[in-house]
């Protein structure tokens, strides 16, 4: 149970430096949006930053979130539970959002592209899909 | 063909690609040709249980790479198309660094 509980919270820990740091990104592609002239040259330092953060913690924090999840859910025996497999969907669509965002940092980087619109609506879809898995692991309806 | 405007960036991204490839497709040949006879020859069911996850993770990865390189780079829709197809290919991971090695010398030689 000791160990249980470790592997939980640093799943958490994980998991909230890894959603923070997709709400982020989401927030620094959608400041493209607003952005021009003396403004777009600020912006440009600033998805830098952002960039970086994404590369050096954002990532890794996504990758021992699965690690940490696969290895709960295959101790506790959930892999059977519907719960936990729309968690997973949940959790797939959240991987695919910050792997297009973490795309579109890149693609950003010194350049004067824009980004595709309905990025403006990534960081709202992130949190929306933190709060969804919240209710499904806490309350377990299924 | 359209590409971000920083070439390093857009070089480093397609190694991350074929480096994350490789790795997927070392750990599935390890799982199918190490572990999996350790498994039913050995009598040892260990070397799948730690061998299954690790590549279970790599694949994951890749899957998550793909998107994002698609999302940094503009490739001809060909080899998109290609590197989603070997995604769910067993070896296929191999082909794609084939695709990424042909792309980045095209690149490197611009």
């Amino acid at each position: 149970m000791q160990v249980y509980l470790w592997l939980k919270a640093l799943h958490v820990a994980a998991t909230m430096t890894w959603i923070s740091g997709t709400v982020v990104a989401g927030l620094a592609v959608a400041s493209r949006m607003a952005c021009a002239g003396i403004q777009a040259e600020q912006d440009r330092s600033f998805l830098a930053v952002v960039r970086r953060w994404d590369r050096s913690v954002s990532l890794p924090a996504m990758l021992l979130a699965w690690a940490l999840g696969i290895v709960m859910a295959m101790q506790a025996g959930w892999f059977s539970s519907p719960w936990l497999m729309i968690k997973l969907a949940i959790v797939g669509a959240l991987a695919a959002l910050h792997g297009v965002l973490s795309g579109t940092l890149l693609r950003l980087n010194g350049s004067a592209d824009q980004p595709s619109a309905i990025l403006l609506y990534a960081a709202p879809a992130a949190i929306l899909g933190v709060v969804m898995i919240a209710i499904l692991v806490v309350t377990k309806p299924f | 063909m359209i590409m971000p405007s920083d070439p390093a960036e857009q070089l480093g991204q397609l190694r991350r690609m074929r480096l994350v490839s490789v790795v997927e497709g070392v750990t599935l040949l390890i799982l199918v040709f190490v572990a999996v006879p350790i498994k039913h020859l050995g009598g040892h069911a260990i070397a799948t249980t730690i061998m299954g996850p690790v590549h279970g993770m790599a694949f994951l990865l890749y899957v998550w790479t793909l998107i994002q390189t698609v999302s940094a780079v503009d490739l001809p829709t060909r080899d998109v198309v290609r590197m989603i197809v070997a995604a769910f290919i067993p070896f296929g991971a191999f082909l794609n660094a084939h695709t990424l090695r042909t792309r980045l010398a095209l690149l490197a030689s611009a």
